[in-house]
């Protein structure tokens, strides 16, 4: 066997002390890094609704830098677990700002990926040719709530260890072999040290799966470029500028705004978001009057417990996600941007005020009026999807401009 | 449109922490609260002597030594005396005498440790301090909760959950003898001893309030000097 063609060596920089030349003719890393973060053109009309990508970034590296740090002092052990955080919290130095960024940094990375995903629900940025950019950016979404969920677990306090036996049980749905999954999963009988042990193990590595998937996603993002506010090809060099200086400084102002309430939540306000009853050892004797997950859960929560019949129910959980990734396909209107889709618009409004609904249920016991509001909120989400063909069929999208 | 979007997804958490269900618990005025907020040596010492005197007969607080006092505020020979008028090292965690085996077949239960008390429940200080002085023994209210009388051993309280608890009404008029003079009623206990318990469950609390102040106006010269040069380099950009 031989490939077709001929090798011929290229010409390469001999001496080292031209360095930028040396190294780029050996590993072009970082002309790779100028063609992503220096000269990458980028439409010159994108809002500040395309801030958040880069902030989604920051929220990840300071998520591992945090992580990191806790990992020197905690211990996954049911024993130690829970003594190891207030150990961080009161003599490590520097520990209680630590956790606290790590803590407050996760609910603020949701946040900030919510409104990243909504940015490319309004301007139609799943459609062709970024299908795969959307779908990879699913595949984040999902490991991130696979992240989240099993940090929750590492403090093994009550809600952590009831939200780990709530979750995990799920999977006995599964047909047949549902029952000796969960054993697996958990090492044993029930949640308790080997499940705590995989849980660090699992944590502590998907944040770096997750990097290299946001590698993935920026390719992807590089090949046809951004999408913009107007939601057509842009053809003309004029309509790009360089991602250098025009977007870092505009991100550079974007994180100062994004940094200001983290902060506020960092220092002031640190257990806003989270639950007190975290604050009780792990006590598998005692189940907490209402187990709530953390608040980015709280929607697909409220589908799992809409429908009375669990397998079901947990087939509409995971598939209220999964369902996301052939968005392209069910929407199949040409037109990218909400702004020239009059219906299209009305139906993602409701979508977004539906999905706050559902979070709302999420929170509250599944009694009374909240069973009926939940159900009508998981058909809403999933008539939204359902509508989308209909709607690309009879929608007058309105003109669009040749340029921008 | 954008900052409805923006608007709503933070709504979200805000939202869901509304409607956790919050009982009405009556707000106490603590000194830790507020804009001029910070650990009121005094008031914690008052604590400190309850919580030693008359909750640690009961209650442990583990992650709590004599020498963490010194981070709110007490010198080194203050607190030097109070170990010592304790008989207990300086380093040495304040753990109760009752063995949980013990604890369980006099009260039904074993007391939690009181160190993260004030962040494990919802309501916090003023949780605490209306479980202090929730006790009744008035029968026309507990008839009312339990048609069939309190279960064997509780007492009734009206902010505990469920309203039967398995401690004993822990404080009483002149149970301890402040050494500043202040008259050690019942309220005057529950308070003291619940911002003993703030600082206990968050003893870093003001050092990081302290810290956030600066960050925030790093911040916020930060994020105008971000502004001004972005607008600064956006000048030439047609339609911006
Ligand atoms: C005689 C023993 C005893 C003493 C003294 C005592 N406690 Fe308790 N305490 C208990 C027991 C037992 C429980 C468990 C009650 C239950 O769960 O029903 C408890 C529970 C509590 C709780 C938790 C209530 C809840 O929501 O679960 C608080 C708060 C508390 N005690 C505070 C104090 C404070 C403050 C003092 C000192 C002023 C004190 N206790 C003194 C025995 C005691
Ligand atoms: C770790 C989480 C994520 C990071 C770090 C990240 C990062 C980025 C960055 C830097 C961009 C380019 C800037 C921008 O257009 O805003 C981008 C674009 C994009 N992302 Fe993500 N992303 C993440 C998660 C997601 C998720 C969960 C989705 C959706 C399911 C998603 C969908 C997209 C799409 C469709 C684009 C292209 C947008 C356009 O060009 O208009 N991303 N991402």
């Amino acid at each position: 066997m031989s490939s077709h063609q001929d090798f011929t060596p290229k010409p390469v920089e001999k001496n080292i002390r031209n360095t930028y030349r040396w190294l780029e003719d050996r590993l072009p890393i970082l002309s790779f890094l100028s063609d992503a973060l220096v000269t990458y053109p980028a439409p010159r009309n994108l809002n500040y609704m395309w801030n958040f990508g880069s902030l989604a970034g920051i929220a990840l590296v300071l998520q591992i830098l945090t992580g990191i740090f806790l990992a020197m002092h905690y211990k996954g052990d049911v024993n130690l677990a829970f003594d190891s955080i207030q150990h961080i919290m009161r003599d490590v130095q520097w520990g209680w700002l630590i956790r606290n960024l790590h803590m407050v940094g996760a609910s603020f990375f949701f946040i900030v990926v919510y409104i990243h995903m909504a940015r490319g629900l309004y301007y139609g940025s799943y459609k062709s040719p970024r299908e795969v950019l959307w779908g990879l950016g699913v595949i984040i979404f999902l490991l991130m709530m696979a992240t989240a969920f099993m940090g929750y677990v590492l403090p093994w306090g009550q809600m952590s260890y009831w939200g780990a036996t709530v979750i995990t049980n799920l999977l006995s749905v599964i047909p047949f072999i549902g029952k000796y999954v969960v054993v697996w999963l958990w090492g044993g009988y029930s949640v308790g040290d080997p499940t705590l042990t995989r849980f660090y193990a699992f944590h502590f590595v998907l944040p770096f799966v997750i990097i290299g998937v946001v590698v993935l996603h920026l390719w992807a993002l590089h090949l046809h470029r951004s999408n913009n506010p107007v939601g057509i090809d842009l053809k003309r060099a004029k309509d790009y500028i360089p991602f250098h200086p025009y977007y870092t400084i505009k991100d550079t102002f974007g994180l100062g705004v994004y940094l200001i309430p983290f902060t506020l939540m960092v220092f002031f306000l640190p257990e806003y978001l989270g639950h007190p009853d975290n604050y009780i050892p792990a006590n598998p004797m005692v189940t907490p009057a209402h187990i709530v997950p953390e608040w980015y859960f709280l929607p697909f929560y409220a589908i799992l417990r809409a429908i009375p019949i669990k397998e079901i129910g947990v087939a509409a959980m995971f598939g209220s996600i999964l369902v996301l990734f052939f968005l392209p396909w069910l929407d199949s209107s040409p037109v990218r941007s909400a702004r020239f889709r009059p219906l299209y618009k009305q139906i993602y409004w409701l979508f977004l005020i539906n999905f706050v609904v559902l979070g709302w249920c999420g929170a509250n016991p599944p009694e009374g009026m909240f069973v009926i509001i939940a159900r009508v909120a998981t058909v809403l989400y999933f008539s939204f999807f359902a509508l989308l063909p209909v709607l690309a069929r009879y929608e007058k999208t309105k003109p669009l401009p040749a340029t921008i | 449109m954008k900052f409805l979007l923006i608007a709503l997804t933070l709504l979200l958490p805000v939202l869901a922490h509304a409607s956790e269900g919050e009982a009405a618990l009556p707000a106490q005025n603590w000194s830790f609260n507020g804009l001029r907020a910070g650990w009121n040596k005094a008031e914690l010492y008052r604590g400190y002597t309850v919580a030693t005197q008359v909750c640690m007969s009961c209650h442990s607080f583990k992650y709590i030594t004599h020498r963490d006092l010194m981070r709110a505020g007490f010198t080194e020979a203050e607190v030097k005396a109070m170990a010592k008028s304790m008989n207990m090292d300086l380093n040495a965690p304040l753990l109760t005498g009752l063995a949980p085996a013990d604890a369980q077949e006099t009260y039904g239960k074993v007391p939690p440790d009181l160190s993260m008390m004030n962040k494990a429940r919802e309501g916090g200080a003023d949780y605490v301090h209306a479980v202090l002085t929730g006790f009744s023994e008035d029968p026309a209210l507990i008839k009312e909760h339990f048609p069939d009388g309190l279960p064997a051993g509780a007492y009734f309280n009206k902010a505990f959950p469920g309203h039967a608890i398995a401690m004993p009404p822990p404080l009483q008029e002149g149970a301890v003898t402040y050494a500043d003079g202040t008259p050690a009623t019942v309220e005057q206990m529950a308070h003291d001893v619940a911002t003993f318990l703030q600082w206990t469950a968050e003893p870093e609390r003001f050092e990081r309030q302290r810290m956030g102040v600066f960050v925030l106006i790093y911040l916020a010269i930060f994020t105008l000097l971000a502004y001004l040069s972005k607008r600064a380099i956006w000048k030439d950009v047609k339609g911006h």
